[in-house]
């Protein structure tokens, strides 16, 4: 491979605010892409070959082909749009809501010292239990709808959303703490002024992780009770064996995963600003 | 701009403060035996000591963020309840806050106030100008040098319009050429507006060429060697005019010996 034009200088703007693509990094992303595309072809190849020669039970392990067919479907009579709709829906609500909640309580735990060490015990005693685990009582209480799943999505993140939050606003440099109260500060100022955006480090931290948490919980409410969603489709096909369908809705969900992690960096980028300059 | 509670006091003075620790592993330890000293109103007076000795501690004293064990702070002639109204102050981490430009943290102080924006605009403007950081007041501080950066943090100090400076070696990590400039805009913004400093610091040279006074500590437990009033005749504001006046060194070497640093 011949790099284009042969400029492989790294020349980096510096006073420039947006990264400016050059030849060179232009010409590394795309060996890099090429490079992974590479390998999925070799990987979609090899799936082939080994289920095509029997070597691999086709069966048990389904085809490339029957995969594509399957998503080709989907896309066709309109299910992968619904069951993703569905599923992103109670992501999303369950992701914010459990982020709302923990991260308020994570935060206002900082106002008192007492407080804090009541409850630390009951926190982590409640983060200790697998979501999972609760699934069945979730069920019962909220019934197989919406509720139910945005509950398990809820669950999946409160916990971690606020042990961060409170972590994030416990770890403030208490020189910085001072220098407010020297400022005329009352707590809170100083929580407002510093405190909140000083964690908004690792709440945001914490956002690109629980994001995942809650697809997980979505997923898991789904298959424990539904009538639709990615979850539901995948357990459904896999109770009638129908290997390919499986991996195809797993196709779905993981590129649902990605779009929702995709659209928390960009949330973070835009809110803080200050972080986005360094990285440059 | 209203005057103490009684304008003829001066604005900060220790009468016999100490601190010692309880509950250390290495039992009750005593930082600060014995301190007293006075600042008088537009007086810059310096305290050295050698490293360890305390200084941090006896400026949170000062400051009202840490009780005393012994003694009493007077500012104005009252002993201090709480945090002193009208004091800034400035410490070697210039604490910026990495979410706020330049500007934002230059006016946190006076945001915190209440003053409004208008006023807070027109304020620290003409501060950051007068530091010479006009272009510089949207950047943020991961984007300033380390110059730069103490030069937001003095003028957030100055921006909440203070009667008495407290600063805690502000310009060691500073290199040296930063460090003169820094000092030298210090006291003109200083003895311009008629307010009063107490600069802590290792510093002897700095000390020397920038105060009135300068406090000589001892070691741990902290006591007052010595106190020198420094007559340098001439601009006072000028800095390295200061360094280079013949007294300079007699200060400098007189006070050397009484740190005992071996």
């Amino acid at each position: 491979m011949s790099a284009p034009s042969g400029t492989s200088s790294t020349s980096i703007d510096r006073g420039a605010a947006a990264p400016r693509v050059t030849w060179g990094r232009l010409g590394g992303m795309l060996r890099v892409l090429l490079a992974q595309s590479l390998l999925i072809a070799a990987m979609l190849a090899f799936w082939h070959w080994a289920t095509a020669h029997g070597s691999v039970n086709a069966f048990l392990f389904g085809t490339p082909e029957a995969v594509g067919g399957y998503l080709v479907k989907m896309f066709a009579d309109g299910s992968v749009w619904h069951d993703a709709w569905i599923t992103g829906a109670e992501t999303l609500a369950g992701f914010g809501l459990g982020n709302v909640l923990g991260t308020a309580i994570g935060l206002l735990l900082w106002y008192s010292r007492f407080l804090s060490r009541v409850v630390q015990p009951f926190i982590l005693a409640l983060g200790s239990i697998p979501v999972v685990a609760l699934a069945p009582i979730v069920i019962i209480w909220f019934g197989t709808g919406f509720a139910s799943k945005l509950a398990m999505a809820t669950l999946s993140v409160i916990v971690v959303a606020l042990v961060i939050s409170y972590k994030g606003a416990m770890g403030v440099d208490p020189d910085q703490i001072n220098l407010m109260r020297s400022l005329g500060a009352n707590r809170h100022q100083i929580f407002r002024h510093l405190v909140v955006p000083a964690s908004l480090t690792d709440i945001f931290a914490g956002l690109k992780l629980t994001v995942g948490f809650a697809l997980v919980g979505a997923i898991v409410g789904e298959f424990m009770s539904s009538a639709d969603g990615l979850g539901h489709a995948i357990f459904k096909a896999g109770s009638l064996y129908a290997i390919a369908k499986v991996f195809a809705e797993l196709v779905v969900t993981m590129v649902l995963a990605l779009l929702l992690s995709a659209v928390v960096v960009r949330v973070e980028r835009a809110l803080l600003p200050w972080r986005h300059d360094l990285q440059n | 701009m209203t005057p103490g509670p009684q304008s003829g006091a001066a604005p900060l003075a220790a009468r016999e403060i100490g601190k010692s620790f309880d509950g250390t592993p290495a039992g009750a330890v005593e930082v600060i035996r014995s301190i007293s000293f006075t600042l008088g109103r537009s007086e810059i007076v310096s305290i050295v000591g050698p490293s360890g000795c305390g200084k941090t501690t006896l400026l949170n004293m000062i400051g009202g963020l840490l009780p005393p064990s012994r003694g009493t702070v007077i500012w104005h002639g009252q002993a201090l309840r709480g945090v002193p109204p009208r004091a800034g102050y400035m410490l070697q981490k210039d604490l910026l806050f990495p979410w706020r430009t330049a500007f934002e943290n230059a006016s946190l102080g006076l945001q915190v106030k209440g003053v409004g924006r208008q006023e807070r605009r027109e304020r620290v403007m003409a501060l950051l100008d007068r530091l010479g950081l006009a272009g510089f007041v949207n950047y943020y501080p991961s984007a300033l040098s380390g110059g730069m950066r103490q030069r937001v943090a003095l003028a957030r100090t100055l921006a909440a319009d203070p009667e008495v400076l407290l600063l805690d070696e502000p310009f060691s990590a500073l290199d040296f050429q930063t460090k003169i400039l820094i000092e030298r805009d210090t006291a003109r913004l200083v003895r311009d507006a008629g307010r009063s400093l107490l600069l802590i610091t290792h510093d002897v040279e700095e000390a020397v060429s920038l105060s009135d006074r300068v406090v000589v500590l001892s070691h741990r437990p902290c006591t007052v060697v010595a106190e020198h009033a420094i007559s340098l005749d001439g601009d006072r504001t000028d800095v390295l005019a200061a360094r280079e006046h013949r007294e300079f060194g007699h200060y400098v070497r007189a006070i050397w010996n009484e740190l005992d640093i071996h």
